[in-house]
């Protein structure tokens, strides 16, 4: 797999060769023709609201792809985000006379200090939990803006709300709009490329390798959560100055399942789709009025397409167009070419990398791992085996943070881990893989490797997009697989996905790498390959934790074997003595 | 003291009607892994049905229940087909939002049919209630209770004793080791969502004749039996009886000794304290997420 | 890329005013237009059903005498949806129909604050059955109202329980609603006028299922009289079962809602003996006798205050217009205001300076399920 040459050392072109601003123009001057449309163009009130509804919600739908479609987190509450916004700009601008702008700037930080507060309070939960509480949260929102009349004027909602001096005109506010709507909706769109875009990526495509590769989970949700809130505030102020009157029951839970259904009727991924499937939800329902004879049968009709789009556009109507588009172009960016990977461990404690004393975890009554002592010596590859059941994967995951520890102590290169997260591990130095593989599966492969060369402390990168995507390239290039950066995780077979896997890891840099299995799985070919990458790896001073069934590949590469039996450390030593002990040989015999 | 006897009584009744519907979010919960957000409108469906069985054709009560339950059967069966199974590999998301179009799709197919006019819907009883003491038992609340308890009993002993209930379980439990032991998967998820529906029917059935028949009686009751099943620990039976129960005295204590207004935001103040000190619920012993 | 995506932001453009310019593109008619906005969709869909009927029937029979300005009438009816976001665009939609002349707006108080801004950037005549005070004093001169408002409903009722009834002790309850809200309030205000404040003053949300807590607390409140304005007729309905199961049967002076046929369907004789105050009552006149046979004639079911209001709109609107010789907004405007001693079927016509067109209410009171007319209270302040 590995062509030797692969690794010369070529010097790396640029990977951009104009600055972004100047590679984004096509989109600004589509931006600033829409705005020039909105402001210029002659709309009747009735044009003139519907375009205002559907840039504003579209705002709004834009924070729910953040959450939703980068993150993998639901929000059944938007609507209710969205009232901030707008109750703040509502109250503000009459009751307290104060400025628009002031009152947008307020409107946003109420959004966005409710939506952190609630996801740091929840967060932790998934799923079905998190939809549950978003709606007693928009349950509890309606009630209070319905009944604190003193502060929200109840269900009169707040009439005669002003406008910006500056956008006085119906048109002239609709030309704002569209600006915000395009400015944000830029922002939105190149979320997915930065460090934070990755980083919910990740964590929505799998939890625990995001983990494990130094992303905190729990915050980057809590910032997902609270820019999609951010969002609908920003969203609502706009609203509530567009229409100049807000009622409580604008801000009800049926329009947070509308927001959500527009989100993924247009596509979750994707801000055009949320543009797309806000301005559809909109509009349906207006050509549909010629059914208005039959009370009911439109909305049936709504309620039978979302049905169908669910069914036959999973990723929304944009999800299928852009996929089509994709299909249609074929042909994916070839990757630039890479200088060889240089792996530079840190060497901050003494001789000894990874010292576990005493370490036990139990379930329950359950022992499964008991009282373990490891000693890992720096530059060294160390094995842990046993037989099936031993406590062998449920020490790495105690390692890797996985699992707390009920007890013992956990020292990686003279710093005390025990008690860390598995991101805080993952940034003290610590690299590993699974045995069943977990990558982020809506990825390239380029892309899973920058997440892991963005480590915390990584001290190999430079600043900047560029030298992430420099390093991810040597390392995807150092396992072999260069030439295929771009392609997404799923054209990649097992025993590549598995390559790409380690070099995630070895693109953090990683003081000291733990391999979960890496040969399962694996054909006799492969195994060989994987053999040769890890002397490669050793050879640049990388200490390596390995656990393994197999044998060959054990006695082959580690000099110093643990092994466990029943959660017990049974032997412990120099590779071919540790295998021709009595007590390993009984314990495999036995089990095998 | 027979004012919270009183308030007792109608809290309980109303928990009952909670419960029941919260029976049908866990059953189908449990074998789909999946909240279906249409479950209210099945009760609304099935008070229709009534109506239009019993109301206007006239037909005998029991008759009409029997063919209204039977309604709910196919119901089951269409929505698994056409909602859950076709995005039965997919993640939870996309199932919700399925659920979310059906239920407004079965609401205003309702609305279209019959319009909007609130029907009413005579109670099983003649007598509207008996005076005990201090306490007014209204009788249709007395039957819903009853049929509350008669619940309990037979999903015990379904799901416990009998083969069909057992492959449920295992169905619900591990889908894998349940296809390996040679059940039929998609059938017990067919079975699980013609039980919820006719759940569900009887839900809206027994509580027609005190809440009336109406196009949105089903969202307002789902929504609270949707948080009873958190609190009673999802996917938990005896869970989302003691949920039910416990949301309806909550409710009406909170509303007679704190807020009338404010009567619909205790059950999920209620809601989000256990989701944030207890998300495992009251009796369940999962931990809230499944890695 | 980036060009398909704005080929499709073109495309939506393009989507959008497709149907603008085939509506523009339609000539203009030979009849004269009013605009509807009433709720086709939504919670209060039966009631919709029920005011775009008066408002045909009001419009046949302009048509029959003649016809608004020689031509004949057409009503133009769009969905509101029964929420606000839906009757800004259903009233915008309608707005932009530049020969509509008019406009017939909600019976709720809230969707009418709703599309009172761009009533006021239209400036042509709404007719409103929205009964909160504040519509007419706000400053907004193109709202015409067709029922009395909640200062005179809640005048009315604290008067009849007062002085006809001879009860000091009320409890008031009200649905925190908007409607429900004003209406509590003039009520409360009308009986401390009066030297009875209530010994309860009760809020409920919308759409409760159980008002045990509520009747328990009127039991205990030692009220020999109940004043109340329900929104929807369900919980109307819901409520007034409990209140006879737990045995209070004091007097009980409703607003309209108590006295609406959904309601008395419902609630059966849980209403009997109950007094209402109804902005419509068949037997208060003679117009109003014309308006209940036409509509029982028409639609087969008896009429009620969501269909005479909006015949009475139609029919004033028609009158005005006729009256102006024009259709231009500034002269009908003060045509309809001049209109003084008109019998409508809710009453009688006398606009003020705010657009107030009513300022008295019926007393009604259910006897036995059949809605018998008691009195009418009018208010000359």
């Amino acid at each position: 797999m590995s062509a030797p040459s692969d690794n010369m050392p070529i010097p790396a072109p640029a990977v951009h060769s104009r600055p972004l601003v100047i590679r984004h123009l096509p989109y600004f001057i589509g931006a600033a023709v829409l705005v020039g449309l909105a402001a210029g163009l002659r709309f009747d009130g009735y044009i003139l609201n519907i375009l205002l509804q559907a840039t504003t919600f579209s705002i709004a739908v834009f924070g729910l792809s953040v959450v939703l479609g980068l993150c993998g987190q639901i929000n059944l509450a938007q609507a209710a985000f969205f009232g901030f916004g707008a109750y703040a700009v509502g109250l503000g601008t009459t009751d307290l006379h104060l400025s628009f702008w002031l009152c947008l700037v307020a409107g946003c930080a109420i959004a966005l200090i409710a939506g952190a507060f609630l996801g740091m309070s929840t967060l932790r939960l998934g799923g079905h939990y998190l939809a549950m509480v978003t709606i007693s949260f928009q349950q509890i929102v309606t009630l209070v803006m319905i009944n604190a009349i003193g502060l929200t004027h109840g269900p009169d909602g707040v009439s005669n709300i002003r406008r910006p001096e500056l956008f006085q005109t119906s048109q002239g506010y609709l030309a704002f709009c569209v600006a915000v709507l395009a400015i944000v909706g830029y922002l939105v769109w190149h979320l997915p490329d930065t460090r934070l875009g990755r980083a919910m990526r990740a964590v929505r495509d799998n939890e625990l390798a995001a983990g494990v590769n130094g992303i905190d989970v729990f915050r980057t949700k809590v910032y997902a959560f609270a820019l999609c809130a951010l969002l609908g505030g920003l969203a609502g102020g706009l609203f509530a100055g567009g229409f100049a009157y807000v009622s409580p029951d604008q801000f009800s839970f049926a329009e947070s399942i509308v927001f959500l259904t527009m989100s993924l009727l247009g596509g979750v991924a994707s801000p055009i789709g949320s543009a797309i499937g806000t301005g559809l939800l909109i509009l349906i329902p207006e050509w549909l009025r010629f059914l208005k004879s039959v009370p009911g049968l439109y909305l049936a009709i709504y309620g039978l397409f979302v049905i169908l789009i669910i069914r036959f556009m999973p990723d929304g109507i944009w999800g299928f167009v852009a996929d089509a588009f994709t299909r249609w172009r074929a042909h994916t960016k070839a990757p630039p070419v890479a200088a060889a990977l240089q792996l530079k461990p840190a060497t901050d404690g003494g001789e000894i990398v990874l010292e576990v004393t005493g370490l036990s975890k139990h379930f329950g009554g359950l022992k499964a791992v008991d009282g373990v002592n490891i000693a890992v010596r720096r530059g060294s590859v160390h094995a842990l085996i046993g037989p099936n059941g031993s406590g062998k994967t449920t020490t790495l995951n105690v390692l890797s943070g996985l699992y707390k520890a009920t007890s013992g102590r956990i020292v990686l290169d003279g710093t005390d881990i025990t008690n860390m997260a598995s991101h805080q591990r993952t940034a003290a130095g610590l690299g590993r893989t699974f045995q069943n593989i977990r990558l982020f599966r809506s990825m390239t492969a380029l892309e899973n490797v920058e997440i892991g060369a963005e480590r915390p402390g990584n001290s190999m990168i430079g600043k900047g997009e560029d030298a992430l995507t420099e390093r991810a390239m040597e390392a995807l290039t150092f396992v072999g697989l260069g030439n295929r950066a771009n392609e997404l995780i799923s054209s990649f077979s097992y025993g590549h996905q598995r390559l790409i896997e380690i070099a995630r890891a070895l693109a953090s840099n990683p003081t000291l790498l733990l391999l979960d299995e890496p040969a399962a799985g694996l054909n006799s070919t492969e195994k060989l390959e994987l053999h040769e990458l890890l002397k490669r790896i050793a050879a640049q001073g990388l200490t390596i934790l390995i656990i393994d069934h197999d044998m060959t590949l054990v006695s082959e590469a580690a000099q110093h074997i643990t092994v466990l039996n029943f959660g017990r450390r049974i032997a412990d030593g120099e590779s071919m003595a540790v295998l021709r002990h009595p007590d390993v040989v009984s314990a495999y015999l036995g089990s095998e | 003291m027979d004012l919270i006897l009183q308030l007792l009584f109608t809290g309980i009744g109303i928990g009952a009607v909670y419960a029941l519907v919260a029976l049908g979010f866990v059953l189908i919960f449990r074998a789909t892994n999946v909240v279906n957000f249409a479950q209210g409108e099945f009760s609304m469906v099935a008070a229709y049905l009534m109506v239009v069985f019993a109301v206007d054709l006239g037909w005998p009560y029991w008759l009409s229940f029997l063919i209204a339950l039977a309604g709910m059967a196919l119901l089951g069966v269409i929505f698994n087909l056409g909602v859950y199974y076709p995005l039965r590999h997919r993640t939870y998301l996309p199932v919700i939002i399925a659920t979310i179009g059906a239920s407004i799709l079965l609401a205003n197919s309702v609305l279209a049919i019959y319009g909007p006019q609130p029907q009413v819907l005579q109670g099983w009883f003649e007598t509207p209630g008996i005076q005990l003491g201090p306490v007014y038992l209204d009788s249709q609340y007395l039957l819903i209770i009853g049929v509350t308890i008669l619940l309990v009993f037979f999903n015990f002993w379904f799901f416990e004793k009998t083969l069909l209930g057992k492959k449920l379980q295992a169905t619900s439990q591990d889908k894998e080791m349940a296809s390996l032991l040679g059940i039929s998967v998609s059938t017990m998820i067919m079975i699980t969502f013609i039980y919820s529906a006719v759940l569900g029917g009887l839900a809206g059935i027994l509580v027609a004749p005190v809440l009336f028949v109406s196009i949105q009686m089903g969202s307002t009751i789902a929504l609270k039996a949707f948080a009873a099943t958190i609190i009673g620990g999802f996917g938990d039976v005896a869970g989302a009886i003691i949920g039910g129960l416990a949301l309806g005295v909550i409710e009406t204590f909170g509303a007679a000794y704190i807020s009338v207004p404010y009567k619909d935001g205790f059950a999920f103040l209620v809601l989000v304290a256990f989701l944030i000190f207890r998300p495992q619920g009251i009796f369940g012993e999962r931990v809230a997420e499944k890695a | 890329m980036k060009l398909t995506r704005r080929d499709f932001a073109a495309g939506i453009v393009a989507g959008i005013a497709a149907p603008h310019i085939i509506t523009s593109a339609r000539a203009q008619g030979a009849t004269i237009k009013i605009g509807m906005c009433a709720p086709v969709t939504g919670p209060a869909a039966e009631s919709g059903g029920y005011a775009v009927k008066g408002a045909k029937l009001a419009l046949e029979a302009v048509n029959k005498a003649g016809g608004i300005l020689g031509k004949q009438g057409e009503l133009i009816v769009e969905d509101d949806q029964t929420t606000n976001p839906g009757i800004v665009l259903a009233f915008s939609k309608l707005a932009a129909q530049s020969d509509i002349v008019g406009f017939l707006g909600s019976i709720r108080s809230t969707q009418v604050h709703a599309m009172a801004p761009d009533v006021l950037k239209l400036g042509k005549p709404v007719m409103i059955g929205g009964t909160d005070p504040n519509l007419t004093h706000m400053g907004n001169k193109w709202l015409f109202r067709f029922r009395p408002n909640d200062s005179y409903s809640g005048r009315v009722i604290a008067e009849y329980g007062v002085s006809t009834l001879g009860k000091k002790k009320w409890a008031v309850l009200h649905s925190t609603d908007a409607f429900g809200t004003a209406g509590g309030k003039a009520l409360t205000e009308a009986l401390t006028k009066l030297g009875a404040p209530p010994v309860l003053d009760q809020g409920y949300a919308n759409q409760s299922q159980d008002f045990t807590p509520v009747v328990l607390a009127i039991k205990q409140s030692g009220a020999d009289i109940l004043g109340s304005y329900f929104t929807f007729e369900n919980d109307l309905g819901i409520f007034a079962r409990q209140l006879r199961q737990l045995g209070v049967n004091i007097p009980w002076v409703g607003s309209p809602s108590i006295v609406n046929i959904t309601a008395l369907k419902l609630a059966g004789p849980a209403l009997h003996n109950t007094y209402g105050v109804a902005d419509y009552a068949e037997q208060s006149s003679e117009a109003s006798k014309a308006f209940g046979k036409a509509y029982r004639d028409a639609v087969k079911v008896a009429p009620d205050n969501q269909s005479s209001w909006t015949y009475d709109a139609v029919t004033v609107l028609s009158a005005g217009i006729n009256k102006a010789g024009s259709t231009e907004p500034e002269k009908v405007r003060e045509a309809i205001l001049s209109i003084k001693k008109f019998p409508g079927a809710e009453g009688e016509y006398n606009f003020d300076q705010n657009g107030d067109g009513l300022h008295g209410y019926n007393i009604v009171k259910n006897d036995k399920g059949n809605i018998v007319f008691d009195k009418h209270i009018e208010f000359n302040d």
